[in-house]
């Protein structure tokens, strides 16, 4: 029974070949190719602009950090030159500055943890890059494949399973995810 | 005497921040771009410990350890891996090709400092 019913899903599926020829008759046309070389397109402004971002960023905190490092020796200069007057509201005030000039440093080192994301994120788009391009190229083998096939055997239903198949091989073929991480808390520390 | 490091990766910006991190520290950084380029620095010159990321063009980082561990120069050397690779997998192939650690990214520069601290010769 099962069998039947699957047999009229893929003869509903089985349509004429002119048909076909209005879908493209193939699983890979240069529209697709285009629509994937758009997604590619994408995929790489997302990777520039977010590189481009962190790169400047970087650049800013390590200026900052210097800047920190300087009003820190100069907070302790002063402070030498207030000692002998024992003026304690101006030593107050060099305490209270080497405070902040503390809390810089640490949030500093904060933001250096959290800078990596770019990093991250490079990895996880040239992941889902690779993921598309071994799927274009399955789809571009099926496509030649079927496009060998005599017109009476071409179906809808194989077109579709063209494109299922694809996407497993793709699968099977694209390496493990490189990020697991899914925020960016400092990653674990092991010595062998 | 500075100790010298020799860090690798192919992203720019962990580059700059592993490097800014440790020249704060007092180290001497030398970068490499890729696993190749790190294999040649390190045929160069002697370096107190390597601290290379893994995916990487050309060479990644694992390949690198293995080569630089048939190097006798670097039999001894601590060669840490940081990256964002995390599973058990992965860091027993590291651990089998000689590294000395596993940093999983994103690293906390005052904890980086201190592993190397504990490593470095």
């Amino acid at each position: 029974m099962v069998d039947d019913q699957n047999e009229h899903r893929r003869s509903d599926l089985c349509v004429p070949d002119n048909s076909l020829t209005e879908l493209g008759d193939c699983v890979y046309s240069d529209e697709s190719d285009e629509f994937f070389l758009n997604i590619k397109n994408d995929l790489n402004q997302v990777d520039r602009l977010v590189s481009d971002a962190v790169n400047n960023l970087v650049i800013n905190f390590k200026f900052i950090s210097q800047l920190t490092k300087s009003h820190h020796e100069m907070v302790m200069a002063i402070e030498k030159l207030a000692v002998p007057d024992q003026s304690e509201p101006i030593l107050e005030l060099l305490r209270r500055q080497m405070m902040i000039a503390d809390k810089i440093e640490h949030e500093l080192e904060e933001a250096i943890t959290s800078l990596q994301f770019g990093d991250l994120v490079t990895q996880l788009l040239a992941h889902t890059s690779n993921q598309l391009d071994v799927f274009i190229r399955v789809l571009q083998r099926i496509d030649g494949h079927n496009k060998s096939l005599p017109a009476e055997e071409k179906c809808l239903m194989d077109v579709g399973q063209g494109i299922s198949k694809a996407m497993r091989i793709a699968r099977s073929r694209t390496k493990e995810k490189p990020v697991v991480q899914q925020a960016m808390h400092n990653g674990e520390i092991e010595l062998f | 005497m500075t100790k010298t490091i020799l860090a690798v990766d192919d992203s720019a910006s962990i580059r700059q921040m592993v490097s800014f991190t440790l020249k704060g520290a007092g180290y001497e950084v030398i970068e490499a771009v890729d696993g190749q380029d790190a294999l040649d620095k390190a045929r160069q010159r002697a370096f107190n410990l390597v601290l290379t990321d893994i995916n990487m063009p050309r060479m990644d980082g694992l390949m690198l350890l293995e080569s630089l561990r048939k190097i006798s120069q670097y039999q001894a050397v601590p060669i840490l891996m940081l990256t964002t690779e995390s599973t058990d997998e992965m860091k027993a192939k590291g651990r089998l090709a000689g590294a000395t650690g596993w940093l999983v990214k994103p690293f906390n520069p005052g904890s980086l400092v201190e592993v190397i601290k504990k490593v470095i010769k």
